[in-house]
């Protein structure tokens, strides 16, 4: 690895503890707080500033696995092990609770809500159901048929919704739910899939050692494969203005996946029968659960199960590293504006970074 | 960076058995039995467990084709779903049953728990435990799955024994040996067993010393059932290390779709620790084991279950590998 130059970007802001393994962070639009969930089934509202607690919902027994806020910093969605969807209205310094969907016995896996307007996308086993916080209403229920839906995302113009599965990722068109999705074979098991910022390329981390990227309306794909394992995690960052690598193109963004303890990111080659580049981020000593590309930069921050929370520059240089996680980390989170970051780790502590003096100007 | 304490794993048990067996009622005797352990239960249909206090999850069974190199095996996507997301609150169970369907077949189940890396990480196959109908199996034995649901056992309870008589029930321990050389057999009734004989069984524990009854060594032919049967090689004299590893190679490319299950202690030439494997279908996991002792009698044993073993030819070409 090149010589690093270390800077402290970053420092930590408080701890809290839940009672169980920190599933998911969801943080308000503004970032003046974030809400926190639990394997115990509890979620709690911390404000940033002073780190003041309020539960949303105590401690039910049935793990809260996925969390969202909706574009608008209107709503924010739980789901989980309870085959519940929870619904709250956030107003001021209040949440409300707005309304429950009920789906017993069904696990809620994933939840996400469209980037432009108040409509939320859930899995239900072999099926996603869309939502409408204004209506309070169904607005359809996809069948995804050929497996459980493992992961969902919008596209950001809001106007697509792909699901992936195994062999398959079926992407329906807002517009018309009920025309047949296109379907993209995969070949595998999709466990992350991620629309990059504007849309303009599509990734899918797959159960076979491999990632498949298409650029946006074709078919066809590169496929990136010899992962030392299951790629579970994506990220894209902004387009690239003025990459380093004299070779990149220009206007696409990076794309950083996750694979057991390593962090691969791609740029994009000039030369098409290339594709793309792919640099190793190596420090993590354990199992790398979570990475974020900083909004609107090319910051990429990583979490792992060996406690350490990470900065790359520019997605390739180790910048600072965060061990103040007690425990394995399991989930990171930027805020919208990209000056704080939200972790929690496996023993139920919630940590709060913000940037330094030092942290600004980059990326 | 330092790695954190290495992660113990929960153990795991299959509980598989075809329709109408008694799996249902052993099921339940387990989750309501005074062992002092926390179980958790994934079924695949809801209503038949009526305990409380139990963390039951329903799946769908959800068979996924995994390609990593060149093995290529099914496993099941919904226990890969579900097991990691349970497996965040370990203090709320110390132990994972799975109960199949009557027709599933077990090497899906058990293939999952070889070969992916996150279920793999946090829980240990325990034992496959099969539940055969003493008395109904006899109308059962055209049905593929009730062969490889013995085949794959590690326990098998003969249940219902008040439903046949001494002489049918010895014909059947006979035949369900014949298939299956290594399991531990039980005759029950109304599915009543010690836990001790079901949970914390290590039975895929390589490390745990193969165990197989002097009866079945005799060097007899082994008993077929619809050309499923075991096998077992007992050989002195030591392996040559190359040999021995292009001979398993071959042996799970070719055959691995014909071998259930394989277990073995193995001498290699120039090493003073015993060697110990297991397989299934085409999935591999061997190790290093203890020292031979000064007084033991170094020699290879290996048991063999699958389809159509008398055609492998397995005891000559072992002997090829020999030094």
């Amino acid at each position: 690895m090149p010589s690093n130059k270390k800077q402290n970007l970053f420092k930590r802001l408080w701890r809290k503890t839940l009672s169980d393994y920190v599933t998911a962070i969801a943080w308000s639009l503004d970032g003046t707080w974030l809400a926190a969930s639990s394997a115990a089934g509890e979620i709690v509202r911390y404000e940033v500033q002073t780190g003041k607690a309020t539960v949303l919902q105590a401690a039910q027994g049935e793990s809260i696995d996925v969390l969202a806020i909706s574009a608008e910093g209107e709503f924010l969605a739980a789901g989980g092990q309870a085959g519940t969807v929870w619904i709250w209205r956030l107003e001021n310094d209040a949440s409300t609770l707005l309304k429950t969907l009920e789906h017993p016995r069904t696990w809620i896996d994933c939840l996400r809500w469209n980037p432009q307007c108040p409509e939320l996308a859930f899995s239900l086993g072999r099926h996603v159901q869309v939502w409408d916080a204004m209506t309070q209403g169904v607005i359809t229920t996809l069948n995804f048929e050929s497996s459980s839906v493992l992961d969902i995302a919008w596209h950001p113009r809001g106007d697509l919704l792909s699901v992936s599965g195994n062999q398959i990722i079926k992407t329906w068109q807002r517009q018309d739910w009920d025309d047949d999705p296109t379907v993209l074979e995969t070949g595998a098991a999709s466990e992350a899939i991620a629309w990059a910022p504007e849309g303009t390329y599509f990734a899918a981390g797959n159960s076979d050692r491999s990632l498949l990227v298409w650029k946006e309306g074709n078919p066809r794909s590169w496929r990136m494969q010899d992962f030392p394992g299951k790629v579970q995690q994506l990220s894209w960052s902004m387009p690239t203005e003025n990459n380093a690598a004299s070779n990149a193109v220009l206007g696409a963004p990076l794309l950083a996946s996750a694979s057991s303890a390593s962090i691969i990111v791609w740029t994009k080659d000039n030369n098409p029968a290339v594709g793309w580049n792919p640099r190793l981020l190596d420090a993590h000593r354990g199992k790398v659960s979570a990475i974020a590309f900083q909004p609107n930069s090319r910051l990429l921050a990583s979490a792992a199960e060996d406690g350490y929370l990470c900065l790359w520059n520019k997605g390739s240089h180790l910048t600072q590293t965060l061990k103040d996680a007690p425990a394995e980390l399991s989930c990171l989170v930027w805020n919208h504006s990209g000056d704080a970051i939200a972790a929690g780790d496996n023993q139920g502590n919630v940590l709060t970074w913000t940037k330094t003096m030092a942290g600004k100007g980059f990326g | 960076m330092v790695t954190t304490a290495e992660r113990t794993t929960v153990p795991v048990t299959v509980l598989t058995g075809y329709l109408g067996a008694g799996k249902t009622t052993l099921l339940n005797r387990i989750l309501t039995h005074e062992h002092g352990k926390k179980v958790a239960v994934v079924v695949n249909e809801f209503g038949k467990v009526g305990i409380d206090n139990q963390l039951v999850v329903e799946t769908d069974e959800e068979i996924y084709e995994m390609h990593n190199g060149c093995l290529c095996c099914n496993v099941r996507g919904d226990l890969i779903r579900v097991v990691g997301k349970l497996m965040r609150r370990r203090d709320q169970f110390d132990h994972l049953l799975i109960e199949t369907t009557g027709l599933a077949d077990p090497a899906p189940v058990i293939q999952t728990f070889f070969m992916d890396e996150e279920v793999r990480a946090k829980a240990q196959l325990d034992a496959v435990v099969t539940v055969v109908d003493a008395h109904h199996v006899q109308q059962h034995w055209e049905a593929d799955e009730v062969i490889e649901q013995i085949a794959f056992a590690d326990v098998i309870l003969l249940n219902k024994i008040d439903l046949v008589t001494e002489t049918e029930l010895e014909a059947l321990e006979e035949r369900v040996r014949g298939m299956n050389a290594i399991a531990k057999i039980y005759h029950t009734h109304d599915a009543q067993i010690e836990m001790d004989a079901l949970l914390e069984v290590n039975a895929f524990d390589v490390n745990n010393a193969l165990q197989i009854n002097p009866e079945f060594l005799n060097g007899t032919e082994p008993k077929h059932d619809k050309t499923v049967g075991s096998m077992t090689l007992i050989e002195p004299g030591e392996l040559d290390d190359a040999k021995l590893n292009a001979w398993l190679d071959e042996l799970m490319h070719k055959q691995g779709p014909d071998i259930f299950r394989m277990k073995g202690i193995l001498n290699i030439a120039g090493e003073d620790h015993r060697f110990v494997f297991q397989g299934v279908h085409m999935l591999f996991d061997g190790a290093r084991d203890r020292l031979w002792k000064p007084d033991e009698t170094r020699k290879n044993e290996l048991v063999f279950i699958g389809r159509n073993l008398e055609k492998m030819n397995l005891a000559e070409s072992f002997r090829a590998c020999l030094v």
